[in-house]
């Protein structure tokens, strides 16, 4: 039977993990994992609990991120809570405030695997299109990804600052060390949920 | 692909919440573990040529019916084919021990193996044979370190189960 042109635009692949996707890679040259791969897995290996910490430090702060990201969309552009905006009524703010909540907790299973099947299939494959047929305006959703994605930088090296005039603060407190890698990899998720809206 | 952190995550996302402390301790357990099945991993392919042909030597060593004329070991061909299969258990094998679970062997390996050897004629004793002779050769730690070997072992016994 012949896929349809939906069906084979956002056809499912099974998730992978760092681990896996090496092995799928050599699968499909018939070689066995060599020296250079296993180092690569070796390192990721050695700097798993950065790794955790970082899920962590997501996981952690996740309904904070996720409505100060969407509350900062709106403050920059306070035509969304007008009557005629998208985030107006409360009904579809809420819609809003999940589904920022859904992008930010499939980043968190990518950094976690070390790989971004999962956040590919199960969450960008087809959203652009969603959006646009509900008519969710794709620069107000990008730059509240923006957001979560200084805010998960922030989290994940402790950098992240006292609000104005408030006690309002929150610091992770694990132990400060080059974090540079991971965070670089956190951030490459939520570019790639930008790129795939854009 | 089936390993620690994609059941952790699927059972994450069924539920639909962020990874948990008990989450990442899995994966953590899982990673920990994962020095000694690199190791193996590591020994296993510099030498893959050479386990898999001691094996395949030891399996026609014991079944010699299958140089007879119309067997299955019988032309330069088959012989080939013979040592290729047992080259590609060896290489799924290391695949596990990377992945962690058995994924590569379940997936690539054992779904619809009874099925194409039984299309194909093929006797599954000499693989159990040979993967036999694989799991009785190993030696720590002279191969690789006891951990590794247990590893390593544990993989070939469920290769061997699934053929028998």
């Amino acid at each position: 039977m012949q896929d349809t042109f939906l069906e084979k635009q956002f056809k499912e692949s099974e998730m992978l993990d760092a681990f896996s996707r090496s092995v799928v890679a050599a699968d499909a040259s018939t070689s066995t994992i060599d020296t250079e791969g296993l180092a690569n897995l070796r390192k990721f290996v050695a700097e798993g609990n950065k790794r955790l910490d970082a899920v962590n430090a997501i996981a952690s702060n996740a309904s904070c991120m996720v409505s100060d990201a969407v509350a900062g969309m709106i403050c920059e552009n306070q035509g969304l809570i007008q009557a005629g905006g998208n985030c107006y009524p409360n009904r579809r703010m809420a819609a809003c405030l999940r589904d920022a909540e859904i992008i930010l907790r499939y980043v968190t299973y990518a950094l976690l695997a070390g790989d971004s099947s999962v956040l590919d299939d199960r969450c960008l494959n087809g959203l652009k299109e969603t959006y646009a047929a509900l008519g969710v305006p794709t620069t107000s959703t990008v730059r509240a990804v923006q957001i979560m994605k200084a805010q998960a930088v922030a989290h994940i090296n402790d950098t992240n600052e006292m609000y104005k005039g408030t006690g309002k603060y929150r610091q992770m407190g694990a132990i400060k060390g080059d974090c540079a890698a991971i965070t670089a990899e956190a951030a490459s998720y939520f570019d790639r949920v930008i790129a795939a809206l854009s | 692909m089936k390993s620690v952190v994609t059941t952790v995550i699927a059972s994450a996302d069924a539920a639909g919440r962020f990874p948990t402390t008990s989450d990442l301790e899995s994966v953590q357990g899982s990673i920990q573990r994962a020095a000694a099945r690199l190791e193996a991993a590591e020994k296993l392919g510099n030498n893959l040529d050479n386990v898999a042909r001691e094996a395949y030597d030891a399996c026609i060593k014991k079944y010699p019916y299958l140089n007879n004329d119309g067997e299955a070991n019988s032309t330069q061909v088959f012989k080939d084919k013979c040592l290729r299969d047992i080259k590609h258990y060896m290489r799924l094998i290391q695949y596990s021990l990377i992945v962690g679970g058995t994924g590569p062997l379940d997936e690539w390996g054992i779904a619809g193996q009874r099925e194409v050897y039984r299309a194909l004629n093929l006797p599954t004793a000499p693989y159990v044979e040979a993967l036999k002779f694989a799991r009785n050769r190993g030696c720590a730690p002279r191969d690789m370190s006891a951990q590794a070997l247990v590893e390593y072992n544990a993989l070939l016994d469920y290769t061997i189960n699934s053929l028998s």
